[in-house]
């Protein structure tokens, strides 16, 4: 039998070869017509066929479509801080805890000089998703969920978002049935059920079954194989259950060190406010992989959680000695110079920043201000004026103006100064620091009644 | 993200709309001349041999480095350069097709000029394949000599070898299902891929070789297709993830080292499949190669990424990072042309890239925003008109609220003389038989369309009123509101103040926004006197007694407390019974020969209310006359002492409250201790008894509630105590006003000093706020010495053990005062600027005294709110 003459390779090869290039759109539509040949039926039986192969590609096509690393993915929604079910004790020792809005330990400068959050955490240089603490608003949006019957954990926030993804990208209906499935007998085949899991989590975003199925496979792989331990993992981690999660980790690192492992336990000790013993883990870590840079930015990232800037800074430009494009860290490095009254030098980091391509409504704003601390008040200006240009929405330029503001305040054009203050308010009206500074200034007028 | 890219040697497109993969690239000396040249193949079929060599850097693609285009009928998946002919040690070039596997020579005729050399290609052998191939790797397998032999593997999972030109067996891999990348590492003698299980695996050559001949059990029993022997797998390391490409190296001989480079993460794994390293990639990759060994001990790798970079890492530290100008499927190191280390690169529509690594940045221009040539008249003009325009707006519609001055929406209130004939009150706690209530009429006024109007009515407790709160529809322009309300005394212990207010919130919508922005009007009324009291029997005897002198005769009671005489009983022109809601009984005293009114009651706060409405009505009744010059005067002591008395009553109250919630505090932890205990009894899977944890429970929660209802019935003392703390304030401040004959100012502060709180908590009480208010005044304008200023003060408010030096303070004052000492803010300001300073904004007081140090204050503040906004980086 020769070969097909064809300029077309093989079909599951084609789609294979799209995977790898991520071309996943591609890959996923040419799995489904080789899913919709004579072999249709639901699920694939035989030892081996191409049909078998196809639905398997097709399930990672689909997950890598909608994947986000698990562990840069948190938010700590309000319900969850109110409702938290795993502290000990009321008040945490100092030193130990991020809840408490905390002392400065490490000489960096005092919380008065440099501004803090919403829930009393230091600014830092780069939007996490973890620091963005939780809004209220978020708690009806966490106790309508669905999914679960514990309301209070689980799929909120993002993860709601991730999971309604899988609606968007498959109009006709969901690729796999859930329902349908005989998850017991794919746990039997670790081939599939590797992939079959990821789809489960990511696409679907059912962290239920997802766990049934990681619990069948790592019964079924007799508790040797660390990935299943680490998945059930996060599925605990999901659903809430931080201490059987990290039974899960800690088994899965005894049987195998993994970097992801040691960053999926730490998440964990910081949910559970342990940040000490994430600093730890964190360390050992190090020891085993010397150098990276994940590791290091962890620990740098709960230095700056518990004030301890100037260790975090530290940290921060070990980082760049790994990976010396690291974003956060030069932009961490950058705001803390800047707050330590070095503007020229964080000058230096931000035109890094732009030199390297970032090139946003953020950046230019904080060029702007080192520029004006920094004296080179010919930049200033017009670094705002970009800043204005690229803002993407009202927030954003209410941020600029407010700052533009200061500048005005800072070479006396008071007058410019209010009208500043005074455009911030049209783009946010609820920007309390512009109302107490236009106070200031009509105070300074003499209105004092106003 | 870099500051470089990657500068370009030579580049060309290759085809069009042409498709290419990781096996489509090579790089090899194939026409064995002594120089690499670059083989690409295509998806399409076409072969194509390239020889860059630009005349200098960055040029493009000549036609004459194309050495050899063919076009093969078949999809070209892989191609690779080895010895694969036998009986000779020359390179040729292997091509896989999707059934077939070509081996060709390579071969150059010279022509008279450089251009005219040809180059071609000759068939050596081919294989045709049972299945459809899908990479391949080749090495000396067994460890052979001088010869090369290849691996193919099929997209189900079979291993076939050739040896050169013969078909040597094949075996499938267990638990197949879709193809991992291969490589053969000839250390070992073993072939490496990664299976669907995402673990790494390596087969031995020899165990592959001696297994049962799977091949011919599968052909003659089709049924039994893919169920070939299991083979003994060497060592398995489980990654967790799929891997991309595999590869093995070892540039120095001792140590050999499998590179994995997988989709999340980057794997150095010893011989025996231990992790040497791994890196956690912040990208998604899509191809690599180990090239070398710059520094002993550590391998450099080039990855590319699909954000079109390429990262150049020394074991897991980045060394470099360079911008390609595509995504790269594969990449290669080759020496062109004298030039070692070129990198090259191809993407998957076919553009083929050498370039080296320098420090050309990356242009990367932001865009220009607009900007106008500058004309500075034109400017000034422009700037004018805005100017003007930026004022008009500033009139019609501004956010910030305007000066009480010509308001489009106007709130009264308007308080009927006489009491209700019905009283209205409601739930009114005070054990006299009537409780009188006096009707408001409120009325708004509105001049502009008014959205979501909402009136609030406030009095001070005990007083209350009948209705709170009112919303309305939306008002009309020129339409009008009106309320009735009705206030009574509603607890049982009189009011400090016979005032209210009540205030309107309400949104304007303007041009800008729509929906409106949120305004406020307010007004304040004053109630009448008989809403708390009645006339009563004077009484002769009383603790506490005042005497106001004033410098006109006396005036009949009958003119002015008409509502409190009865106009036929006569002796009541001199002599006035007061008898309170509350219980207690004031008297009034008009002196019959001296200018001189006493008033007398057995509790201090009650004189208070009486004096200020005799001052009021009397100053009223001689403004009616014109008479501008009547005033009151105090000339006895004033009454410290019983002041101080009341002071203390508050205070252990206060103490009374910290006690009650401390011991709150400590039965709720008890509690929650118990109900923890509790929980973890429940949660176990099996379990145990509960030892009398529930009763414990109980007893616990009763202790809770009980305390909790002493702390509020405490509170419900507190606020009683600190009202009557307030009524005794006002009227020392009167007195020490009348005594010194302040003027309005001075009074001004006085107020300011003593009645700083509207409420007083526990963390800010009355009397740590005064007395810091008071040491600041003796400290400033009252200072005997400039010794005296220079003290600071404690910077924090706390609350005191005890009242002696709050009473010291005030005894200290009202001296100061007797001396002749002067209250103003307007002295020397240096010493009260370093005097405050300390005290920050904390202590309200002193803001409320001191406007230049609130403006320093905030000023002060203003830099560090400005950089709350800074920090928003996105990745």
């Amino acid at each position: 039998p020769a070969g097909g003459m064809g300029l077309e390779p093989e079909p599951l090869f084609q789609a294979w070869s799209y995977f790898r290039r991520r071309k996943f759109r591609q890959c996923s539509d040419l799995c489904s017509q080789l899913l919709e040949g004579p072999h249709g039926e639901q699920e694939p039986d035989s030892e081996y066929s191409v049909f078998q192969a196809a639905w398997s590609l097709k399930t990672r096509a689909l997950t890598e479509m909608v994947y986000v690393d698990e562990i840069d993915m948190d938010q700590e929604e309000i319900a969850e801080m109110v409702l938290d079910e795993n502290a000990i004790a009321q008040v945490a020792r100092p030193g130990t805890s991020l809840k408490l809005p905390g002392t400065s330990q490490g000489g960096g400068p005092s919380p008065a000089v440099r501004p803090v959050t919403q829930s009393g955490r230091p600014i830092t240089g780069f939007v996490r998703p973890s620091t963005q603490s939780g809004r209220p608003g978020t708690m009806e949006q966490a106790i309508n969920t669905p999914l679960t019957a514990r309301p209070i954990t689980s799929a909120s926030g993002r993860y709601i978002r991730l999971g309604t993804a899988s609606m968007i990208t498959n109009p006709d209906g969901p690729f796999i049935n859930l329902s349908r499935l005989n998850l017991a007998k794919y746990a039997q085949k670790p081939k599939l059920a590797k992939a079959l899991f990821e789809y489960i989590f990511h696409h679907e975003n059912d962290i239920k079954n997802a766990l049934h199925l990681a619990a069948l496979a790592t019964e079924h792989a007799q508790f040797k194989d660390w990935w299943w331990k680490v998945q059930i993992g996060k599925c605990y981690y999901r659903l809430g259950l931080y201490r059987e999660a990290e039974k899960q980790f800690k088994s899965a690192l005894k049987q195998q060190d993994m970097v992801d492992t040691i960053l999926y336990l730490a998440k964990v000790y910081l949910r559970l406010d342990q940040p000490v013993t994430a600093l730890n883990l964190f360390k050992q870590g190090l020891d085993r992989f010397p150098g990276e840079v994940t590791l290091i930015c962890g620990i740098a990232r709960i230095h700056e959680e518990m004030n301890n800037i100037s260790s975090s800074a530290e940290y921060y430009k070990d980082v760049l000695k790994q990976d010396n494009t690291h974003v956060e860290a030069i932009a961490c490095i950058g705001s803390n110079h800047f707050y330590s009254d070095q503007p020229e030098i964080a000058l230096r980091f931000y035109r890094r920043l732009l030199q390297m391509g970032v090139y946003n409504c953020q950046l230019f704003n904080n060029l702007g201000l080192c520029c004006f601390y920094a004296q080179q008040y010919d930049m200033t200006l017009s670094s705002f004026e970009r800043a204005l240009f690229l803002a993407e929405n009202e927030e954003e330029t209410a941020d600029v103006w407010y700052n533009l503001g200061h500048v005005a305040v800072g070479i006396g054009d008071l007058n410019l100064a209010y009208q500043c203050f005074k455009l911030t308010l049209v783009n946010n009206n609820d920007y309390a620091e512009a109302y107490n500074n236009l106070a200031v200034l009509e105070m300074r007028k003499g209105h004092i009644e106003q | 993200m870099s500051l470089f890219k990657a500068r370009d040697w030579w580049s060309t497109m290759l085809g069009e709309k042409e498709e290419f993969d990781q096996g489509c690239l090579c790089v090899a000396d194939v026409d064995n001349s002594g120089r690499d040249k670059i083989i690409v193949g295509s998806y399409m079929g076409y072969l194509r041999i390239l020889n860059p060599h630009p005349v200098k850097p960055g040029d493009g693609g000549q036609p004459e480095d194309l050495l050899l285009e063919v076009q093969l009928r078949e999809p070209i998946l892989q191609v690779e350069v080895g010895k694969f002919v036998s009986g000779t040690e020359g390179l040729h070039l292997a091509v896989l097709h999707c059934r077939k596997l070509c081996v060709y020579a390579v071969s150059e005729t010279l022509g008279n000029v450089e251009h005219g050399n040809q180059y071609q290609i000759k068939l050596m052998y081919e294989h045709n394949l049972q299945r459809t191939a899908c990479n391949m790797t080749y090495g000396p397998f067994g460890g052979v000599k001088g010869r090369d032999l290849i691996c193919i593997q099929s997209m189900d999972g079979m291993l076939m070898l050739f040896e050169q030109e013969s078909y040597a067996f094949g075996r499938f891999l267990p638990g197949f299902l879709l193809p991992g990348p291969l490589t053969y590492s000839s250390r070992t003698d073993s072939f490496i891929t990664v299976s669907s299980c995402r673990q790494v695996e390596s087969y031995k050559y020899q165990v592959l070789a001696f297994a049962t001949d799977a091949d011919e059990r599968q052909e003659t029993d089709q049924a039994k297709l893919g169920s070939g022997k299991r083979l003994v797998v060497d060592w398995v390391l489980n990654l967790g993830e799929q891997a991309l490409d595999i590869c093995v190296v070892s540039f120095n001989q001792t140590v050999s080292s499998v590179f994995v480079l997988g989709e999340r993460n980057f794997f150095c794994l010893k011989d025996n499949g231990q992790i040497r390293f791994m890196k956690k990639l912040d990208y998604s990759p899509s191809c690599f190669i180990p090239y070398c060994s710059v520094k002993e001990g550590t391998i450099n790798t080039l990855i590319g990424n699909h954000s079109k970079m390429l990262n150049v890492y020394q074991d897991v530290t980045l060394k470099w990072a360079a911008q390609l100008p595509h995504i790269p499927v594969s990449v290669k190191v080759a020496n062109l042309q004298d030039l070692k280390g070129v990198i090259v690169t191809l993407s998957d529509t076919g553009h083929l890239q050498c370039s080296y690594l320098g420090t050309d940045p990356s242009l990367f221009q932001a865009p220009r925003v607009e900007s106008r040539e500058l004309n500075q008249e034109e400017f000034d003009a422009e700037m004018k008109e805005l100017q003007k325009i930026i004022k008009e707006a500033t009139k019609t519609q501004d956010i910030v609220p305007k000066s009480e001055k010509n308001r489009d929406v106007i709130v009264t209130a308007e308080v009927s003389p006489d009491l209700d004939v019905e009283s209205q009150a409601i739930d009114s706690e005070v054990k006299a038989e009537a409780v009188p209530s006096v009707t408001v009429k409120i009325t708004i006024q509105s001049r502009v369309t008014v959205k979501k109007p909402n009136l609030e009515v406030c009095v001070q407790a005990p007083l209350a009123v009948t209705c709170e709160q009112f919303v309305f529809d939306d008002l009309e322009p020129d339409s009008s509101e009106t309320v009735i309300v009705s206030v009574f005394l509603k607890r049982n212990f009189s009011p400090s103040e016979l005032e209210g207010n009540c205030v309107l919130s309400y949104s304007m919508p303007t041009e800008l926004f729509p929906e409106g922005i949120l305004k406020a009007a307010q007004c304040n009324f004053s109630l009448p006197l008989r809403l708390i009291c009645f006339p009563a029997q004077p009484s002769k005897a009383a603790n506490h007694k005042i005497t106001i002198d004033t410098n006109k005769p006396p005036i009949s009671f009958l003119t002015i407390f008409p509502d409190f005489v009865d106009p036929s009983e006569d002796d009541q022109a001199n002599v006035l019974g007061f008898q309170f809601l509350s219980g207690s009984k004031a008297t009034l005293l008009a002196s019959k020969t001296s200018q001189r009114y006493r008033i007398q009651s057995d509790q201090l706060e009650d004189l208070w209310l009486i004096t200020k409405e005799l001052r009021l009505r009397l100053e009223e009744h001689f403004k009616k006359r014109n008479c501008k010059d009547f005033t009151c005067a105090f000339s006895g002591s004033i009454p410290l002492q019983e002041y101080f008395e009341l002071i203390d009553r508050h205070f252990e109250l206060r103490l009374n409250e910290e006690k009650l919630q401390e011991l709150l505090s400590q039965r709720a932890a008890q509690f929650r201790a118990i109900e923890r205990r509790l929980l973890t009894r429940f949660k176990d899977k099996t379990p145990a008894p509960l030892q009398h944890l529930d009763t414990l429970l109980e007893g616990t929660f009763r202790e809770v509630i009980a305390l909790a209802d002493a702390a509020v019935e405490n509170q419900a003392n507190i606020f009683q105590a600190f009202t009557k703390l307030k009524s005794a304030t006002h009227l020392v401040i009167m007195l020490i006003s009348l005594w010194q004959k302040l003027s309005t100012d001075q009074v001004a502060i006085l107020e300011a000093t003593f009645l700083p709180l509207a409420e007083d908590t526990k963390e800010m009480g009355w009397e740590e706020t005064v007395d810091a208010a008071i040491s600041y005044l003796l400290r400033t304008c009252l200072s005997k010495s400039s010794k005296e200023q220079a003290l600071s003060l404690s910077s924090q408010l706390c609350m005191p053990k005890d009242t002696s030096r709050l009473k010291k303070n005030i005894t200290l004052f009202c001296d100061r005062l007797a001396k002749g000492g002067r209250l103003s803010l307007s002295t020397d300001s240096a010493t009260q600027q370093t005097a405050v300073m300390p005290g920050g904004c904390a202590t309200i007081p002193e803001s409320d005294l001191e406007e230049r140090t609130v403006i320093l204050c905030s000023t002060a503040m203003l830099p560090h709110h400005g950089q709350i906004t800074k920090q928003k980086f996105k990745p």
